[in-house]
């Protein structure tokens, strides 16, 4: 797999002394989805601002679709499309009015336009209120606008800026419909920013969790997850019968631990294991009574990795970076 | 290339503006009110010689109330783009592949539009106040022709230009709503009142008289009053005017287009 995003110790600096990024380097493969996952001020929305050519590095070098991003802006534009974590869309002008002022800017021919331009606001659901003014749509219409207005121009990589920020839970469940569905049937490069470990973990094939400006870990979901120790299924037995082999021996089992009738059965992904997991009990005889489910969530994932919970960051350390990169985006 | 997104952006521009439909009868209602107490109380008696040709003052305060129409509607011109700024607008033009001088010029060619169809506006409500009994209005004693129209529509049209180009630009560098309405109230007045605008400048004092003879609202008032009223003596010469007018918005345009490139420069 070729790299379509190559970023080499990045630094950028604030106003002479905020290190908002402090050197990272990482990859980004052609067709992959790429999250980073971070508390606000973690640096990433600086990251994204310097690959869509937004601000000025301090050093470092970055390609997007190989082109540096300091040296030919106009190809890197040319080439990526952006959804900003901010609605952009205009509020006076109707759905598609905001489509085909993008699609200009883009240069996508008008005859062009018109066709994918229907196609996109069918793919996000909005073909009916296409012809509304937009200030008359709902927060979560203005973002699916905002997804199809990053994708008019059939960019080689989007950049999604917290696409689900400020979402509903319904909301956001069809975003991130949208961004796999994109996935299935382009081989458009996807990279993205998040907060939310749920949101990293169904959409991205690799994971680089960001803190005060620095990488602190990047790999698959999975294995992220496994190196926590996974998910636990907890699940409840009643009976004299010890069921700890027939759990060992399920695949994707990692360790389980007994305890009177009940057992935490660690798993890499408790959402495929269960199912297999419980039919093997009942094979055996088992009569399950209980199950759940836990998954690691933001808190455990951090904390493992940058060696402070995700709630200390956003009050503590990363509060300053937090107004900063509020300053920052007010006088931007 | 440049001229599709300017021309898509100078219409997003336009589309703002007649939807906004509370915004146009705003700047409409404040000439209107201008024209309609201000001047009709105003107990200026002076002869027409006085008054740069005029028959009355309120012929002669309809022109500058034009030449102010302009004035207000290109500094409010700027007020879209501290909008754009703030909704992050302003941050989806930076990153899509543009040149960058199509998001100042876009605006200043709107604003100029909007500017001159404001004052064509104001010329005919001072037209019809003319003919409603009670009321005074503009009245047109120059043997007026297609090129009397054609030579107001120019007049009219470097002025907006100009003011648009250097409110635009500002704007650009400005972050908040409230500075920029500061910046207009520093200087709508002192601009209008330091010209011939609304008073003959012979009764002026030296000094403001000096500000006003290079006050571009002067010359612009000054060639219109020419092309409106019959012996109309102006302060200088039309060609003056229109060509003191020409040099004037070629500096403005200069130079916002510098101050506009550096904001819109990535930090």
């Amino acid at each position: 797999m070729t790299a379509i995003i190559e970023v080499k110790d990045l630094v950028k600096v604030y106003n002479g002394n905020i290190r908002a990024v402090d050197g990272i380097t990482f990859d980004v493969a052609e067709g992959e989805v790429f999250g980073f996952l971070g508390p606000n001020g973690a640096g990433k929305t600086t990251t994204i601002s310097v690959l869509t050519t937004l601000l000025q590095l301090t050093s470092g070098e970055c390609t997007v679709c190989g082109y540096d991003v300091v040296k030919q802006p106009t190809d890197v534009r040319r080439s990526i499309g952006l959804v900003p974590q901010e609605l952009t869309v205009d509020d006076d002008l109707t759905g598609r009015e905001n489509m085909m002022l993008q699609a200009t800017l883009y240069g996508v021919e008008p005859k062009v336009a018109k066709e994918r331009i229907d196609e996109l606001l069918a793919l996000v659901k909005l073909e009916e209120a296409a012809d509304r003014m937009v200030k008359t749509y709902s927060g979560g219409m203005r973002k699916r606008l905002e997804l199809s207005e990053g994708l008019i121009h059939r960019p080689r990589v989007l950049f999604l800026d917290e696409p689900t920020l400020g979402l509903d839970i319904q909301t956001r469940t069809t975003m991130w419909q949208h961004i796999r569905d994109l996935k299935k049937s382009s081989n458009m490069t996807v990279f993205l920013t998040t907060h939310y470990l749920e949101e990293a973990d169904s959409l991205c094939d690799r994971i680089g969790i960001i803190d005060m400006g620095k990488i602190m870990a990047m790999d698959t979901p999975a294995t992220l997850k496994k190196s926590l120790g996974g998910d636990v299924i907890s699940i409840k037995i009643p009976g004299e019968v010890d069921y700890t082999d027939v759990i060992q021996s399920t695949s994707g089992v990692l360790s389980v631990k007994k305890e009177d009738s009940s057992y935490r059965v660690k798993v890499i992904n408790g959402e495929t294991a269960t199912a297999p997991l419980l039919q093997e009990i009942s094979k055996k005889g088992g009569a399950v009574t209980y199950v759940s489910l836990e998954r690691p969530n933001m808190d455990q994932v951090f904390l493992e990795y940058t060696g402070r919970s995700l709630r200390d960051a956003e009050q503590s350390g990363g509060f300053d970076k937090l107004a900063a990169s509020r300053q920052m985006r007010r006088s931007r | 290339m440049m001229l599709r997104e300017t021309y898509a952006l100078f219409i997003r521009e336009l589309k703002h503006w007649y939807r906004a439909k509370v915004q146009i009868f705003m700047m409409l209602i404040q000439p209107i009110v201008w024209l309609g107490l201000f001047g009709q109380a105003f107990p200026i008696k002076l002869p027409p010689v006085a008054l740069n040709g005029a028959p009355d003052y309120m012929s002669y305060m309809s022109v500058g109330m034009l030449a102010v129409t302009a004035l207000f509607t290109c500094m409010f011109a700027g007020m879209s783009v501290v909008w754009d700024r703030r909704f992050g607008f302003l941050n989806k033009l930076r990153a899509a592949p543009i040149s960058r001088g199509s998001i100042p010029v876009s605006r200043v060619m709107a604003a100029m539009v909007r500017a001159v169809i404001s004052a064509l506006l104001v010329l005919l409500i001072a037209l019809l106040f003319a003919h409603i009994p009670g009321l005074q209005g503009l009245t047109v004693t120059a043997d007026f022709g297609i090129l009397n129209a054609l030579g107001i529509l120019l007049i009219l049209m470097l002025l907006a230009t100009a003011f648009a180009a250097i409110f635009v630009a500002i704007s650009l560098t400005i972050k908040t709503q409230e500075t920029l309405f500061a910046v207009i109230n520093l200087l709508n007045l002192p601009l209008m009142f330091a010209s011939a605008a609304l008073f003959p400048i012979t009764g002026m004092p030296d000094w403001l008289q000096a500000v006003a003879k290079v006050n571009p609202l002067t010359l612009a008032v000054d060639g219109m009053r020419q092309l409106l009223f019959a012996g109309s003596e102006g302060i200088y010469p039309i060609g003056v005017d229109i060509l003191g007018l020409l040099a004037f918005s070629l500096v403005l345009v200069s130079l916002g287009i510098v101050v506009a490139m550096r904001a819109l420069k990535e930090k």
